[in-house]
């Protein structure tokens, strides 16, 4: 429980938060919305007083009814960690800004992010498909993720069940398998 | 008579003539940087080290652009060994989830454990016995250095020197037959479980370790001795890949990479987990960041982690090594990240629960799918030769890479 | 036809029982009638068939060298690497090369599709071409050297260039980036150690005045200090680490790295086309351990001269027709007298058992006895196991550092031999000339 850290990052984010800090076991959690998420991993980064100079991880999230972008920052100083969750992405068509400018490791987190979800992330010089294949046409980490569209070009496309042709576009809202808007 | 077109074989959208059984032309590119990359000047071509080669630590492509030897630039492609770890555990049970996370990084699977069942235990509330805690810890120290002792061997191996890994691999063998007695499996050990270890220490386990850690450190020194002096090796890692601080910090590095460029960031010290508060051990670091640093960083790491272990097993206390708990885990709903320091970095996993028996998410941070972005800026301007002997001094798993 | 019904064994038989009986009928009638002239022929051109056999002998004896060499190589470096190696293929694996060579024999001559053919397809046999021309040169013994001619330190080094020519030739003709780059380091490799290679035995040849390798053995006669090694240790470094290089042997085997580029410029290569490579290779290491030890190490000069003055002429003439009653009875007494104590030893030893392990030990004991026997009154014999002793330490050393060394990168193998090996070459000519100058004042 770092009541330093928290009390830090209420005094210089207050209003930018969108819950208090949460503080649970030795992590702290902070969400920012969308439209503040560059700034403030920018004072978390630049600012003397946290100098959050290590990305440990950068990931997206599938909620079911939104996306999220979590970024896990880490100092090597003074042994501080921070979550910070940007909820808010749209589902079918979910963009936001790059950390590459911050820290050129973000590259292929951010790949690997756009790939499995489809996040756009505007800034990154490199975003392409970094597990799938090339011509891949799903996003496989989304909750309504379809198998079928590989195989589809195989010979044998259709003759499994699992096999046939389909692509997020046919999957209705009805198909999305898990939602937990809270998370 | 215009020519028969017909689509690439590699890219469809690509129209190549008909009756050609060898041109394929280069890939459209998607992105700036790849169109940088995919431009060709003057005296430039493109080597493909493919995904089956002798020394790309698994199934890696590297698409290498040089100039007659010299590397200008470097692009690795990914995804040879994906197997959808992450949306598998989704569908599993957090029991379950644990054993998906094992053949990650296969070559240290404890850490691979590790990780995970630390998230999970903290989504849950469990408090893990303090005899666990100490098993775990020796248990993960062991990992380390027959991790650590692998990549002697194959580093060895990369720059030609035949010798080492074999020995490398005499060690690695007694661990892991130690390791064997002890969880019943050689690779994949599936020890860990949610709130303690899966069985207590064994007699064959006890008797092992005591006849190894006799002669640990003399054979450790022993097979230190092949090619640590050896001017070759010196020579061909001395000032390659070097690797700044700021840099390292910048692109994510973690891990012994970090130490060996100045930073002693060592999550053990950091931000200690299990009873690493209560242990006594240094946090070897070196400055000058090139793959010679890295290696010996490494070597340095054997020997702590020997010392680790004797302390551990002077202090380990009597009890349960497993935590009461019921057989169906609902954790409340919430988000944990557990981290351990692994021998390649920080290997960390972020699960989140949403009150369900299966966990919602599981993403699973690897420090080798970090270190492999290095490559390039690393190699470029040397030869074709060190693009090997930099990947070796990074020591990624291509496992881990991939997930 | 019955031939169906023949086992492939049969098969083979069938042909070669009467071509072999039609041959030696015709082979017969041939000499007879004209046994005289080719008699008379031959003794007229003594000097070209004499040529003639001494290649063809040379030519056969690389590929068991080569066999051997490989063998050797497998089993040392797996004892240096505490493993086994091959153990199941005949006595402690020694069959296994030649079952390697049987293999690659066996296997599809593939060529690829986009290859330069007739490139592609003599590349192999000029690198072999060039490995074992240069054996014609090697003195073996006084008596055992096929061509002793005047410029034969000459002839090796330009005869041993050609390998490049081959090496370049299969990594252009392959089609294939990675044989591309090993085919140009081996030709960078191999031209940049040339020059410290030829320059080092200058000196050699300023102490002997001669370059021919017969002369340059002879000049070392005497005892073991007379060798080159003690009078020329500069050049004898420069010279290993030079032939090392021209040979492709780790530290120096860019070209075959496999460990980066497959397997360089034989990537494209499989079965004979690829053994054609490896034994060249392996054909190489022994002529170029052969030549080290011919200029340095003294060649067929024993490092002592024993004068034993041994009298054991047997005049086997004198037996009259106990001569075959020897040669009959002799192997089955031996066998006889050494399957007696095997029988004895164990009850579980069966009657033919020990048979057979009498008749082979016979077979060793008179092999050495008469091994032995040449060895002391047969001059050739005695110079020849001398060279090859030396030879087979050197092959040994070669495997020894392939075993324990690294790979040197391809930048610092020529840095190391423009910049350190040429002036230090240099540096011995002067000296050597400059020390036979005030040596002769």
């Amino acid at each position: 429980m770092d009541r330093r850290l928290a009390a830090l990052l209420q005094e210089k984010f207050g209003e930018r938060l969108l819950t208090p800090v949460r503080q649970r076991y030795d992590e702290s959690e902070i969400r920012v919305a969308l439209a503040d998420a560059t700034d403030t991993l920018r004072s978390l980064h630049d600012d003397p007083a946290f100098r959050f100079e290590m990305l440990i991880d950068l990931c997206g999230v599938d909620t079911g009814e939104e996306m999220q972008v979590v970024y896990h920052l880490s100092s090597s100083t003074s042994g501080d960690w921070l979550r910070v969750i940007v909820p808010g992405l749209d589902r079918t068509a979910p963009r936001i800004a790059s950390a590459t400018f911050l820290w050129p490791g973000a590259e292929w987190m951010e790949r690997e992010a756009y790939d499995m979800f489809g996040i756009i992330f505007e800034g990154n010089r490199d975003l392409r498909r970094i597990y799938m294949p090339d011509d891949y046409r799903s996003f496989p980490l989304r909750k309504d993720f379809y198998l079928a569209d590989d195989a589809s070009r195989s010979p044998a496309a259709g003759v499994r069940n699992m096999e046939r042709a389909g692509t997020p576009a046919d999957a209705t809202a009805a198909t999305v398998l898990r939602k937990s808007p809270g998370v | 008579m215009t020519q028969q077109m017909r689509p690439s074989l590699d890219d469809p959208r690509v129209a190549i003539p008909a009756d050609s059984t060898w041109y394929e032309p280069a890939p459209i590119p998607q992105t700036e940087r790849q169109a940088e990359f995919l431009t060709l000047r003057e005296g430039e071509m493109f080597v493909n080290m493919g995904p089956q080669h002798p020394s790309t630590h698994g199934v890696l492509r590297v698409i290498i652009k040089v100039n007659g030897e010299k590397v200008v630039d470097l692009d690795p492609v990914l995804g040879y060994l994906h197997r959808g770890v992450e949306k598998l555990c989704e569908n599993a049970d957090y029991h379950q989830a644990i054993c998906y996370t094992d053949p990650l990084e296969y070559v240290s699977s404890l850490f691979c454990e590790a990780a995970p069942v630390a998230a999970f235990e903290k989504l849950m509330d469990v408090d893990v016995p303090r005899r666990a805690q100490y098993i775990r810890v020796l248990t993960m120290e062991l990992n380390r250095i027959a991790s650590h002792t692998l990549f002697q061997g194959w580093m060895a191996l990369d720059l030609g020197g035949i010798t080492p890994i074999l020995w490398a691999f005499i060690e690695r063998d007694e661990i892991v037959d130690m390791l064997a007695a002890l969880t019943g499996q050689k690779l994949l050990y599936n020890y860990y479980r949610i709130g303690g270890v899966n069985g207590d220490l064994n007699h064959e386990f006890m008797s092992r370790l005591g006849t190894w850690m006799s002669r640990a450190a003399a054979q450790i020194d022993s097979n230190l001795a092949l090619i640590n002096e050896n001017e070759i090796f010196v020579r061909r890692t001395r000032g390659l890949g070097v690797l700044d601080a700021k840099t390292a910090l910048k692109m994510g590095v973690t891990g012994p990479n970090l130490r060996a460029s100045g930073v002693p960031f060592d999550l053990r010290r950091d931000r200690p987990y299990l009873v690493y508060p209560e242990l006594e051990f240094d946090v070897p670091t070196r400055d000058e960041g090139d793959s010679l640093a890295r290696y010996l960083v490494r070597m340095d790491e054997i020997k702590q982690s020997i010392r680790i272990i004797d302390q551990v097993l002077h202090e380990m206390p009597d009890g349960p090594v497993m935590a009461k708990l019921p057989r169906l885990l609902r954790p409340r709903p919430g988000r944990a990240f557990g981290a351990v320091e692994g021998p390649r970095g920080v290997y960390g996993t972020y699960a989140i629960s949403d009150g369900t028996d299966q966990p919602f998410r599981m993403r699973i941070h690897d420090p080798s799918f970090v270190h492999l972005q290095l490559v390039g800026p690393l190699t470029k301007g040397n030869l074709i030769a060190d693009t090997m002997a930099v990947m070796a001094s990074l020591d990624p798993v291509m496992g881990g890479v991939d997930k | 036809m019955a031939w169906n019904r023949l086992t492939p064994a049969g098969r083979v038989l069938a042909v070669l029982l009467p071509v072999l009986a039609i041959g030696g009928a015709l082979t017969t009638v041939l000499l007879a009638t004209f046994g005289g002239a080719i008699a008379a022929t031959i003794g007229a051109n003594l000097p070209i068939v004499r040529f003639l056999a001494a290649s063809v002998i040379t030519f056969l004896i690389s590929v068991p060298v080569a066999f051997l060499l490989i063998y050797m190589e497998m089993k040392i470096i797996a004892l240096m690497n505490l493993r086994i190696g091959p153990d199941r293929i005949g006595p402690a694996g020694a069959v296994m090369s030649v079952v390697h060579g049987l293999k690659v024999l066996m296997k599809e001559d593939y060529t690829p599709p986009s290859v330069d053919v007739p490139v592609f397809t003599l590349a192999p046999v000029v690198v072999y071409l060039a490995s074992f021309m240069t054996l014609l040169v090697i003195p073996f013994a006084p008596e055992l050297t096929s061509m002793g001619f005047e410029l034969g330190l000459l002839y090796f080094f330009a005869i041993g260039g050609l390998s490049v020519v081959g090496l370049m030739m299969a990594g252009w003709s392959s089609f294939n980036k990675y044989s591309l780059l090993g085919g140009i380091r081996a030709a960078a490799q191999a031209i940049s150690y040339e020059i410290p290679l030829t320059l080092s035995v200058v000196g050699i040849v300023i102490l002997t005045g001669t370059l021919s390798l017969p002369k340059i053995v002879a000049a070392q006669d005497g005892s073991f200090l007379d060798w080159f090694i003690f009078r020329q240790p500069l050049a004898a470094i420069i010279f290993f680490i030079a032939i090392t290089a021209e040979a492709n042997r780790t530290p120096f085997d860019n070209a075959e790295a496999d460990q980066e580029i497959v397997a360089g410029f034989a990537t494209e290569y499989s079965g004979m086309r690829f053994g054609f490579f490896f034994f060249a290779e392996y054909v190489n290491v022994f002529i170029v351990s052969a030549l080290f030890s011919a200029v340095f190490l003294g060649g067929s000069n024993p490092p002592i001269h024993i004068d034993l003055h041994p009298q054991i002429l047997i005049n086997l003439s004198a037996l009259g027709i106990g001569l075959p009653l020897l040669a009959g009875i002799a192997p089955v007494l031996g066998t006889l007298l050494f399957a007696a104590p095997l029988w004895f030893a164990s009850t579980r030893v069966k009657g033919w058992q020990a048979l057979i392990g009498g008749f082979l030990i016979f077979g060793a004991v008179s092999t050495a006895a008469i091994g032995l026997w040449a060895f002391v009154m047969l001059p050739p014999v005695a110079s020849l196991i001398w060279f090859l002793i030396k030879t087979f330490t050197l092959v040994f050393t070669f495997v020894w550092m392939r075993g324990t060394l690294p790979r040197a990168r391809i930048d610092q193998l020529m840095g190391f031999a423009w910049k350190w090996l040429l002036p230090a070459s240099l540096l011995n000519i002067f000296a050597t000339a400059f020390a036979v100058l005030i040596a002769g004042r």
